[in-house]
């Protein structure tokens, strides 16, 4: 898997680990790297550590701004052969590589955050040596930001596998040590899982090998390098619930004995440098047409896959005019969990389509959640989505009666 | 028979959730503090916590910190006269949260729920 490695400093232990996935970031890995040894040498000095860039064989001279960072903190390059792309293979490299390492702690952080700061570090690591074996952040959001997360990963995640792990795609995470074999040998790894599923992915590990997950307040959003969200939003939709429903087939014995959920260890619950999140706008308008015309595309594949009550009402909603439109989480609960059957029923090649065929369903459940929750603080919208999680809870043993064998 | 301790520093907030929910088939032992709450928790051993948010020496929002790093997994359900509470971010350790009422349909809705929680391991 690992294609190519530079160690120049030889590194042959580290007890903190923090891996920097990349393809072409020459522009930020500098920056990123040096926060992250600043980091390293403020709140960690008496432990080893080592900087790791897991890259896709990046041609931007990514690998040249790695080394030339002015940080004095042991680095290593790792990289896939060039036609392996995604974070999920970069990720696979560092599993591989901590176990070389006898590594304690391993911090995973993208390399365009443009707000990381040295204490991140630190908010991320010290869970790990508090006895978490899992940490994902919780990061300032707006409203609309990741509503993939907010209407969909989270409520799926957590009525699965029972934890209340808000942002469990959030791209960052840290992790104890010994948790890369538990990786390694995991399964449902896929194409979905080696592109953008990877952090589902994780996540969903962690959560079923009974490891204590926590969260941490990081009180600041995450600025990315500018980009517009919805440019790979398809691909990342389908690697996204390509990874989940793979995973449901793989942990089915764990998610049916799921009842309800429960909250997780939080930590840096004092923290109290909240920064406001930067204002995130939606064309709902635009989505509710995409919607609409998702009818036209994917009517009769929707009518052999969903229970005739839920494309009742799914018909029922399409009649609705925009300015009252509604997708009840009663409906999205089901349509989610129908294709989640019919997904494990069908054969690998009609799974994409299948996958494909949801977006508009799902872009139709955006424009409610945008509509509903227009007049809404951020505090009343979270609570919204705590209500849309309880509606999956209490709507579960729906999928549980009908998941196939 | 579950066991449930009450945490909640007025009077008649003990005694109303102690009559109900024996009536409604539970064990209740009450704390009128959070003082020793957790050398508490280790002896009694119950099997949820119903934790008053504002008392008059204790933040029940620290409280549930301390018993969520102490004992992870131990259902713990907030209880508040006001719903302001959810602004801060420490109330999201709690297994559920309830606005003080005399009619416990939720509360002891959300108790079944909490009781009733089952993660595998």
């Amino acid at each position: 898997m690992i294609a190519v490695e530079e160690n120049p400093q030889n590194v042959q232990q580290a007890d903190i680990v923090v891996a920097i996935p990349t393809f072409n970031e020459a522009s930020t890995i500098g920056r990123a790297v040096e926060i992250v040894g600043r980091g390293l040498r403020e709140h960690y000095p008496d432990r080893s550590s080592v900087i790791i860039n897991c890259d896709n064989h990046s041609v931007d001279g990514t690998r040249e701004a790695f080394f030339q960072a002015p940080v004095d903190v042991p680095r290593l390059y790792l990289s896939t052969e060039p036609t392996r792309r995604g974070k999920g293979a970069n990720l696979l490299m560092l599993m591989e590589k901590i176990t070389a390492l006898d590594a304690q702690a391993v911090l995973v952080l993208e390399a365009d955050i443009t707000n990381v700061t040295p204490v991140w570090v630190r908010l991320f690591i010290e869970p790990i040596f508090r006895g978490a074996a899992y940490v994902t952040p919780l990061y300032v959001r707006h409203k609309y930001e990741s509503t993939l997360t907010s209407t969909l990963v989270y409520p799926m995640l957590r009525c699965l596998y029972g934890r209340r792990v808000r942002q469990p795609d959030a791209g960052d995470c840290a992790f104890r040590a010994d948790m890369a074999s538990t990786f390694l040998g995991a399964p449902a790894w896929s194409e979905a899982v080696e592109g953008t599923g990877i952090d589902v992915w994780m996540g969903t590990v962690a959560l079923t090998s009974r490891a204590p997950v926590w969260q941490t307040l990081i009180g600041s959003p995450k600025r990315h390098r500018a980009k517009d969200p919805f440019a790979h939003l398809a691909a990342r939709f389908r690697n996204v619930l390509a990874a989940m429903f793979d995973q449901m087939a793989a942990y089915a014995d764990f998610w049916k004995r799921v009842k309800w959920s429960k909250p997780t260890a939080l930590f840096n619950l004092d923290g109290r440098e909240m920064d406001n999140p930067p204002l995130v706008e939606i064309n709902a308008v635009r989505l509710h047409q995409r919607f609409v015309e998702g009818f036209q595309e994917n009517e009769a594949l929707w009518r052999g896959v969903l229970d005739p009550a839920a494309m009742n009402k799914l018909d029922e909603i399409r009649r609705m005019p925009y300015e009252q439109f509604t997708f009840p989480s009663q409906t999205w609960a089901a349509v989610l969990f129908d294709a989640a059957c019919a997904y494990r029923r069908s054969a690998p090649e009609e799974r994409l389509r299948l996958l494909d065929s949801l977006m508009p369903l799902y872009m139709g459940k955006v424009v409610s959640f945008v509509k509903r929750t227009e007049r809404m603080s951020v505090q009343q919208a979270e609570d919204h989505v705590e209500e849309t999680c309880a509606i999956f809870e209490e709507y579960k043993p729906y999928l549980v009666d009908r998941w196939p064998s | 028979m579950a066991k449930i301790l009450v945490v909640d520093d007025e009077e008649h907030i003990r005694l109303l959730y102690s009559e109900e929910l024996r009536d409604a088939g539970y064990e209740v032992i009450t704390a009128d503090s959070g003082y020793k709450l957790l050398e508490r928790i280790e002896q009694e051993k119950p099997d949820l916590v119903i934790l008053d948010i504002k008392m008059v020496d204790y933040d029940g929002l620290d409280l549930l910190q301390d018993i969520r790093s102490r004992f992870y997994d131990l259902p713990v359900i907030l209880s508040t006269a006001y719903d302001t509470f959810k602004e801060d971010s420490k109330s999201i350790a709690a297994d559920y949260y309830v606005v003080k009422s005399f009619d416990l349909t939720e509360l002891k809705k959300k108790i079944a729920m909490a009781l009733e929680t089952h993660l595998p391991g």
